[in-house]
């Protein structure tokens, strides 16, 4: 225990005050200048091209200016006022920008190993990075939910950490790949080039990565790592079902259709997935706190009752998760609805689609009302979050592969 | 009259009711299940081949078919709004009442209750701003109230008083949403209109229950061009339409649009909805196959039907595509797309056979190797495309000498006396060969030979007395607009907004209250530390936790500081 608190607390040390604040800070005014870039900069904003926009020299420039002010202004604001040093949001928030960062670094890295220009053809993809780096994250995945499930066992300090680190190796490999398949859809064509969330496989891996770190950050929180094994169960099955996908061939770069070349699918499709993979973390807990209750009523004295978290603490997991979940798939329907009317003509469809996230939406409102108003708790409750998301699992993908409609561009083929 | 008014107050606190709201929310959701899985607004005649008759007038009679529309449905909303508005009625005034009152004391029977608790007791070293000044420079950014009541000495600590502010508005957001749609709904329309190029409409049509209505626009549309971008891959980059809009006879406005940019004219959006065949000319090549080696062409439109007298066919043309991209590779897995060139569809019917829906393709199959193929069809005998099935001519009618040699061909073995072997084959080709070239040889003529040995074996068992080709063609496309305007949409944006922030404020601004109170005491001070929170208390409990140690640090300092004195 001893080990962990110096180690946090020399990591902790970087987000913390003035250095976190001023990071934050930077982080904002880096996202400002691009923004600024795409707005007054002097190629304007190409959809089509927008990352090494970024990545050019003109996207350093800008970006790196916004991040300089930012991170000036915070130095001078916090002298001036030292209560800005109190503040949670930076601390917070920091940690997931420098991840964000990392990943970029790390594609960065890789793309260095893409073959030749000559040997990549669009026809034969199998030669391009990032399906090597998918393959790592979803073997990774597997043995991170394996150790979680072990350490339910056998809960030993070191499988525990090797569950967790594997987790968290998992992310940065599928951020990574993500980054790089953004990167490697440019190298067939120019034109063809376009953000890793246009079909099932590629929303696939970044539901992983965003389920298995909002569980991650509640196990950096509080005492949840019992927990892990349920959460990372659930990614692991995905991730059997990414490798199906990948089988049938429904893991190729393609072209985007014209519906889906909009700016709106880099914003409305991962916002849908903080949704998701809040639910799919709410849905651990409630299995957790299923099988908790289950062996606790049967009056079981087995050593996983020491690792689980307590009843009190899963429920509010489940709550929490909800709570992160609920208000992002609020925004991301939103989102969706202002697309839709800026390219099918109305913001409301009645889409299986759209119906189905309004479906999702009244789930888990009705939760949220039978929790806070009517103060239901445990059991029933349980049974709601798993039930919420089997519902959520069939508005993804149930409505894709059974219902046709508007969203039928993350049908199977 | 009094049990009148009881009677409707019940109602009303029925409705703002907790139970029903959440029984609301559950019969919507299971109501939105059935049209997700009855595909809606399809063609009546479709439901009632699907469903036969019973089931079809029984779905129909509850409006199962355009089931978002109808009464039943609209009054489930109807109730959601009542019951959003009974609750707020309700509640609102309690809840500003509530964040104005603002009590600084606290009675002991509550303070004990709450699940938050701490207390010590401490010498007299140590004085009660002291004590709440350590209090405060660890709350930072919360707000402080202290009163002080029969000597007790109260601190009452608020962090996100305007938590209720996040419950009213998400509740405000929903009806403001609903609203939003109702006007939507009431006084803004949304429908279809087909433009050929190079005409002008300025009705659209759309969909209202099991008919199709229709409705004129203030302005007129004219379609002066519509272009499909490809990518390498062959698959759609991009469909674009150049519109002029016509008002009042002047042209006011002409652009570009395509999907996901539309145009704005007079409160109405037009996107690029969809495209098509605008009545293209086409001219088909008839190739008798009665061995009189005869043709002729005719001319026609597309959607219309060519009766063509001489060989009492006629001709439907459904549909003219001048691309065809297709996958053209052999092997399993490997793709290689290629534009096949135009084709036409059509239905022919005729005396002395079924009717069959033909996909004509105008250029002959060349294969992934550049071999010629010769000239194909897609015959259909069921009249359902999904029954396409490849018919290989043999010939390239592309090509006239083809023809010819096929009829030279036939003649030459009418003369070998019936002798069928591989031999009198070859001798009867190359005979032929020389009739139709003379002694100049073709190129590919062996590849032509094996041809027309496979037309000599398909085209007399083709039951039509000619085969129509495609010759010639002038294409017109249609572009499928969508029209709508939405006077409701920027109440549901303002909604949208209000909804997200209230959801933000209700989640992750919790009301949080702590409470120090000071008691003297004999020889010193009773001290209590209590919290409270609405939301999150995993959280809470630790902020609450790491303020105890803190001041626990605190005053046991003093508290040894005290001792000494």
């Amino acid at each position: 225990m001893s080990a962990t608190t110096a180690e946090v607390s020399i990591l902790g040390g970087l987000n913390q005050g003035r250095l976190a604040l001023a990071r934050f800070y930077a982080y904002i005014g880096l996202s400002l200048g691009i923004s600024a870039m795409a707005l007054y900069g002097a190629d304007g904003y190409n959809e089509d091209a927008f990352l090494y926009q970024i990545l050019s020299m003109q996207g350093l420039l800008w970006g790196g200016t916004g991040a300089l002010i930012g991170a000036g202004l915070a130095a001078t604001l916090s002298t001036m006022k030292p209560g800005m040093l109190e503040g949670r949001v930076a601390p917070n928030t920091v940690p997931w920008l420098d991840g964000s960062l990392l990943m970029v670094i790390l594609a960065i890295i890789a793309a260095q190993f893409e073959p030749i220009a000559s040997q990549i053809s669009y026809d034969d993809q199998s030669n391009l990075v990032a399906a090597d780096i998918i393959m790592t994250m979803n073997v990774v995945f597997i043995f991170s939910a394996v150790a979680y499930i072990a350490y339910l066992f056998a809960p030993e300090v070191f499988i525990g950490r090797i569950a967790t680190a594997s987790a968290w190796f998992g992310v940065y490999a599928g951020g990574t790949a993500l980054l790089l398949r953004w990167h490697e859809s440019y190298l067939f064509d120019m034109d063809m080039g376009h953000a890793p969330v246009s079909n099932l496989y590629e929303v696939f891996i970044l539901l992983f990565m965003i389920t298995a770190s909002v569980y991650l950050s509640f196990e950096r929180r509080y005492e949840a790592k019992g927990m892990g094994a349920f959460v990372m169960a659930l990614v692991s099955a995905g991730v059997f079902f990414g490798i199906w996908l990948d089988s049938v061939g429904q893991a190729d770069i393609k072209p985007l259709v014209p519906a889906l070349q909009s700016y709106w699918m880099k914003i409305h499709v991962p916002m849908n997935f903080v949704g998701y993979g809040a639910f799919a973390v709410a849905c651990g807990a409630g299995i957790a706190y299923l099988l908790r209750h289950g062996m606790e009523n049967r009056g079981s004295t087995s050593r996983m009752l020491k690792v689980l978290p307590t009843l009190e603490q899963l429920d509010q997991f489940a709550y929490k998760s909800v709570a992160v979940g609920f208000p992002a798939f609020t925004l991301a329907t939103i989102l969706g609805a202002a697309w839709a009317a800026e390219a099918w003509g109305g913001y409301w469809s009645w889409d299986p689609k759209e119906t189905w996230a309004l479906i999702v939406w009244l789930v888990y409102g009705a939760y949220l009302h039978a929790r806070v108003s009517h103060g239901w708790h445990g059991k029933a409750l349980a049974w709601w979050a798993v039930a919420g998301f089997l519902v959520t699992v069939f508005c993804f993908l149930g409505v894709n592969m059974y219902l046709s409609g508007l969203h039928s561009y993350g049908r199977l083929t | 009259m009094n049990s009148f008014s009881d009677l409707i107050k019940q109602l009303w606190q029925r409705l703002g009711s907790m139970s029903l709201a959440i029984v609301l929310l559950m019969v919507l959701s299971l109501a939105s299940v059935i049209g997700t899985v009855l595909l809606q607004n399809q063609q009546q005649t479709d439901y009632l081949q699907q469903f036969g008759p019973l089931w079809y007038w029984l779905f129909r009679s509850l409006g199962l078919f355009d089931m978002y529309h109808t009464w039943w449905f609209l009054t489930l909303l109807g109730f959601l709004m009542l019951s959003l508005t009974a609750c707020l009625w309700r509640h609102v005034p309690l809840m500003l009442k509530e964040m104005r009152s603002h009590k600084g004391t606290i009675n002991d029977r509550s303070l004990k209750r709450m699940e938050l608790n701490q207390r010590w007791r401490l010498g007299d070293g140590i004085t009660i701003e002291t004590m709440q000044d350590l209090l405060k420079k660890r709350l930072h950014g919360w707000e402080f109230k202290s009163t002080e009541e029969n000597g007790v000495h109260f601190l009452r600590a608020d962090k996100g008083r305007k938590h209720k502010w996040g419950y009213i508005s998400v509740h405000a957001a929903i009806l403001i949403v609903l609203i939003g749609g109702f006007i939507s709904v009431q006084f803004g329309f949304r429908g279809n209109m087909s433009v050929a190029e190079g005409s002008m409409e300025k009705t659209i049509f759309f969909s209202q229950g099991t008919e199709t209505a229709e409705l004129d626009m203030p302005f007129q549309v004219r379609c002066n061009s519509f272009e499909i971008d490809f990518f390498s891959t062959g698959a759609p980059k991009e469909f674009r339409s150049n519109l002029t809009i016509i008002d009042e006879g002047k042209e006011v406005l002409t652009s570009d649009i395509i999907v996901n940019e539309p145009l704005f004219y007079k409160g109405v959006y037009i996107y690029q909805a969809s495209f098509g065949d605008g009545g293209s000319d086409v001219t088909f090549k008839f190739y008798h196959i009665d061995g009189s080696q005869k043709t002729r062409t005719a001319a026609t439109q597309v959607y219309k039907t060519l009766k063509d007298e001489e060989s009492d066919i006629s001709i439907e043309v459904t549909d003219f595509r001048p691309y065809n991209v297709e996958n053209i590779s052999e092997k399993f897995g490997e793709k290689k797309f290629k534009d096949i060139g135009p084709s036409v569809e059509y239905v022919m019917r005729g005396n002395g056979f079924k009717p069959v829906k033909v996909k004509a393709y105008m250029n002959p199959y060349i294969d992934a190797d550049g071999n010629n193929q010769g000239s194909w069809m897609m015959v259909s005998v069921s009249g359902d495309a999904k029954d396409y099935e490849p018919v290989a001519l043999g010939l390239d009618l592309t090509n006239p000498q083809e023809w010819q040699l096929f009829h030279a061909f036939f003649t030459r073995m009418s003369e070998m006396q019936g002798a069928r072997n591989e031999k009198a084959n070859l001798k009867a080709f190359k005979l032929a060969m020389q009739d139709v070239f003379g002694d100049e040889r073709p190129a590919d003529f062996q590849n032509m030979a094996v041809r027309t040995l496979q037309a000599v074996q398909i085209l007399p068992k083709l039951p039509w007395p000619v085969i129509p080709m495609l010759e010639d063609y002038s294409h017109v496309y249609y572009t499928g607009l969508q029209l709508a305007k939405d006077p409701g949409m920027n109440i549901v944006w303002a909604g949208s907004a209000i909804l997200v922030i209230g959801l933000c404020i209700m989640f992750y601004l919790p009301h949080r209250k702590i409470w120090l109170v000071i008691r003297p005491a004999d020889g010193g001070t009773h001290i209590t530390l209590a919290g409270l929170t609405n939301r999150n208390h995993l959280a809470f409990q630790q902020t609450f936790n790491d303020l105890f140690t803190k001041l626990d640090e605190e005053f046991s300092h003093h508290k040894n500081k005290g001792s000494k004195t």
